[in-house]
């Protein structure tokens, strides 16, 4: 039987040296490594964010101040993270759940509108005795979301039509009906701009007594927890998983596919429709064009930074709250330009993103032998 | 003499799992050397070092005497080194020449070019004797041919050693005959050919020289022709496998009752044509046949994630023909698919999310809250009593062995009780004691009085184990045979022009 030491001798090889690159597919990765990894990206994205503000004119220690110190351990400025980050962990969420059944919900404005359009129905008609009108105003929201997806989940489901055009396409519908909607029938008497009227006091969501944090912050933080059992806990939760991951599979196996990824979707079009009747209800007190402005797109890369976890939406949303909030004032305090605050905001994700290529890739580097 | 190939020492850690501990290999010019072993057992991850997809934790190469660190695919390639993997790395909707051209680019304007890569194709085709169409689109060809596009692209890159992993394992017999005859065309040549494998018949008939390893190590390098198929197999798996099969007659009552079948393919061509049998509680039927006369479809039908063009199914009595696949299992049916990551398991789940799939749609787990615990549990003692090894409940499936990720298909399949059982090359790429496990499992459903439906390429698989054999020839069940069944008659029918 032949040995160790009766094999050929041959060339020396040591895994790692300087020189060129040998990326491995990693087949698994502890937690802690890969907590470790984001943080490393998140670090990073930090860094340049810093650097440019600090060439933008800001000095290292009003950054921290500015960033850390009034928005979060101020009351005004955490007062205002909270208002913030309500609607945020909301649409959050309606992308998380729609990713997770791999369905690209591009048309979280859209449903948001709808969101804002069904509060506003039932607000400037006054249907309803006044007690119950806010709870009608929320379901009718969520419906109006859930009606605004239902369509391009159909299609997806029974033909293959490409979700992302359709949603995407939805978004300007529902943009150009709110605009025929402020510009026409629902335009304020009063002054005349074109916003809807405003909502009366029992149609607006009440305080919580706490600065100007009001129930949307309650409603949000219940959805947070409905999704998380909905999501982790629940039965529909693993069926989700299986249809995002393997629908074949998922579908030999017995699953309903089809009712389970238009259960999810119709979610995420209410939680849209959700956010779109907290901003309405709260902080706008009317229908206006600009209110879903940027949501689509926050909601993606909140649930892209949370990788579709609703537990890790609640944080991603009141670190991006607190990065607008703080956005506002340091555009206002040092005259900088919005631009870079959405600046700040991509690299930081971008950043994220990337450290996902150290979560799949064992990196060696190997001397260049090769050529 | 210069071996081709030298390696010595080579070790690789995944994540603390030790793939290769200190494995040797070597090759010469003119031989076909074949590498045995069960699966995971290292005999890939060893040759992915040789072609750099993998970097060895410790080790040494030597190509031609020459001590090398193989730094990547494309340094192998220079070397003279080229694999056909076990997947076949083809775009499909590109033609032959064009998946051969992108990895052998000869220059020049492309048109030009194809025209000359075609050329080079049809070169090659004829001296190693088989057809192949440079113009056929990869998708519309079959899994031989496809595979004979692999062993083109690496001809035309000048390889000089060969590496073919499990080449057989997609083919049926006749086509592996005459691939592992191409194969010793090869070594005839002069080039250096390593035949990955673990079927002892293709060692002893086609190769010159067998490595044999086990659990990450070399543990024999022999001429096949000393060794008795005992010893090999001894020095494989460490102990002599279980043998199974006795004979059994039906109960009588039928089960599952197909009735003037008909199915599509995916580009819409008929697949099954009026396919008519019936499987009693307690027998095992198999369907026989050469690949790609409708076993796919066939299986595919039956689960329920295909639509039947004709005819009916029932199950039990009642008919299923346009059932979900989920009112199917509830109706008794267990399904062991043959592609075990497109339709067995979700790879990226975990090993108990996997196994409890199916008692949790059956609502053994509860539907508010899921009993995660219960769940757990209950997939531990599925990987106690089928014997998965490699991992535990919260595994993802992914990692598992081929061997173990079937036997967690047969688990959670078989724990829910099914009487209905239809299994689709149910043994396929597994190594000799996973398939012993596998076969015995099927007789123990069988034996329990389920109807179980063996759909095989394998003919040996479904002559031993089966109790009825339908022949599938064109779509059609040609003939049906009682055990013991002929052999040749089933062959004959097999192959015959029905």
């Amino acid at each position: 039987m032949p040995d160790h030491a009766a094999a050929p001798p041959a060339g020396a090889y040591r895994a790692r040296r300087l020189g060129r690159l040998n990326l491995e597919v990693r087949q698994s990765i502890g937690r802690v490594k890969h907590a470790a990894f984001i943080a490393f990206g998140l670090g990073i994205g930090l860094a340049i964010s810093v650097a440019i503000l600090m060439a933008a004119g800001v000095e290292a220690a009003n950054i921290f101040e500015e960033f850390v110190v009034l928005t979060f351990f101020d009351r005004l400025g955490l007062s205002s993270v909270l208002i913030e980050c309500s609607p945020l962990i909301l649409v959050g969420l309606s992308a998380a759940v729609a990713f997770r059944v791999n369905f690209w919900n591009i048309g979280i404005e859209g449903q948001f509108f709808w969101g804002a359009i069904g509060a506003t129905v039932i607000a400037i008609f006054d249907v309803g005795p006044p007690a119950t009108r806010i709870g009608l105003m929320l379901i009718l929201a969520m419906v109006g979301g859930f009606l605004w997806i239902a369509p391009p989940a159909i299609l997806k489901i029974r033909l293959g039509v490409n979700e992302v055009i359709s949603t995407l396409l939805l978004n300007y519908v529902a943009y150009l009906f709110v605009l025929n909607q402020i510009y026409g029938a629902w335009q304020d008497t009063r002054d005349r701009f074109p916003h809807s009227e405003a909502f009366d006091a029992a149609e607006r969501l009440p305080l919580l007594g706490w600065e100007k944090v009001h129930l949307g912050l309650v409603i949000s933080l219940a959805a947070v927890a409905l999704v998380w059992w909905l999501m982790q806990r629940s039965r529909f939760g693993v069926y989700m998983r299986f249809v995002g991951a393997n629908p074949h599979m998922a579908l030999a196996a017995g699953i309903p596919v089809a009712m389970t990824i238009f259960l999810a979707v119709g979610l995420s079009g209410a939680l849209s429709g959700a956010a779109g009747f907290v901003m309405g209800a709260a902080q706008e007190h009317r229908l206006t064009g600009t209110m879903a402005a940027g949501y689509g797109f926050s909601g993606i890369m909140i649930a892209f930074l949370a990788r579709n976890n609703p537990v890790a939406v609640l944080v991603v949303a009141f670190m991006i709250g607190g990065l607008y909030a703080a956005g506002q004032s340091v555009k206002v305090f040092y005259s900088l330009p919005q631009a870079l605050v959405s600046l700040i905001q991509a690299i930081v994700v971008m950043c994220v993103a990337a450290s996902d290529f150290l979560v799949r890739y064992r990196v060696h580097w190997l001397r260049g032998a090769a050529r | 003499m210069t071996a081709a190939l030298e390696m010595s020492d080579v070790s690789k850690e995944f994540d603390g799992n030790r793939a290769l501990d200190g494995a040797w290999f070597r090759a010469g010019y003119g031989r076909v050397h074949a590498l045995l072993g069960e699966n995971g057992a290292g005999k890939s991850s060893l040759m992915n070092v040789v072609c750099g997809l993998y970097a060895p934790d410790a080790g040494r190469i030597a190509v031609d005497g020459a001590p090398v660190a193989v730094t990547g695919p494309a340094h192998a390639r220079a070397l003279g080194i080229g694999m056909v993997h076990q997947h076949f790395k083809l775009v499909r909707p590109f033609t032959v020449a064009e998946n051969v051209a992108m990895a052998n680019p000869l220059g020049g304007r492309w048109t030009d070019e194809l025209a000359r890569v075609a050329e080079t194709i049809e070169r090659h085709c004829g001296e190693l004797g088989f057809e192949l169409d440079p113009g056929a689109r990869i998708d519309s060809i079959s899994v031989a041919e496809r595979q004979r596009v692999e062993i083109v692209k690496v001809l035309m890159s000048g390889a000089r050693i060969l590496i073919l992993d499990e080449p057989t394992a997609v083919l049926t017999d006749d086509e592996a005959d005459r691939l592992l005859g191409v194969v010793r065309g090869l070594a005839g040549r002069g080039a250096a050919v390593v035949l990955i494998t673990h079927k002892l018949r293709e060692v002893r008939d086609f190769a010159d020289r067998v490595t044999i390893m086990r659990a990450g190590r070399t543990v024999a390098d022999e001429d096949p022709k000393t060794l008795s198929d005992r010893r090999m197999t001894e020095l494989m798996v460490g102990s002599a496998p279980r043998s199974a099969v006795a004979a059994r007659s039906g109960g009588g009552k039928i089960r599952l009752d197909i009735r003037d079948l008909g199915a599509a393919r995916d580009d819409g061509l008929a697949a099954l044509a009026g396919i008519t049998f019936a499987v009693q509680e307690g027998e095992i039927y198999g369907v026989a046949g050469v690949g790609g006369n409708g076993q796919t479809e066939l299986a595919e039908v039956l689960m329920g994630v295909r639509p039947a063009t004709g005819g009916s199914v029932a199950l039990d009595g009642a008919d299923r023909t346009a059932a979900h696949p989920g009112e199917r299992r509830r109706g008794g049916l267990g399904t062991i698919p043959a592609d075990r990551y497109l339709h067995g398991l979700t790879a990226d789940l975990s090993v108990a999310e996997n196994f409890a799939l199916a008692g949790l749609a059956a609502g053994r787990y509860g539907r508010w809250w899921v009993a995660s615990g219960r769940m757990r549990g209950d997939t531990e003692a599925a990987i106690a009593a089928f014997e998965i090894q490699g991992g535990g409940p919260a595994t993802r499936s992914r990692l598992l062995s081929g061997g173990n990720a079937q036997k967690l298909v047969l688990a959670r399949e078989l724990s829910g009780g099914a009487g209905i059982l239809v299994a689709h090359s149910p043994t396929r790429g597994l190594d000799l004691r996973a398939c012993a496990a596998v076969q015995s499992q099927l007789l123990e459903a069988r034996d329990r009085g389920a109807a179980v439906l063996l759909i095989s390429e394998d003919l040996d698989e479904v002559l031993d184990l089966s109790d009825r054999v339908g022949v599938l020839n064109r779509g059609r069940i040609v003939g049906e045979f009682a055990r013991p069944a002929d052999r040749h008659a089933v062959g004959r029918l097999m192959v015959g022009h029905a």
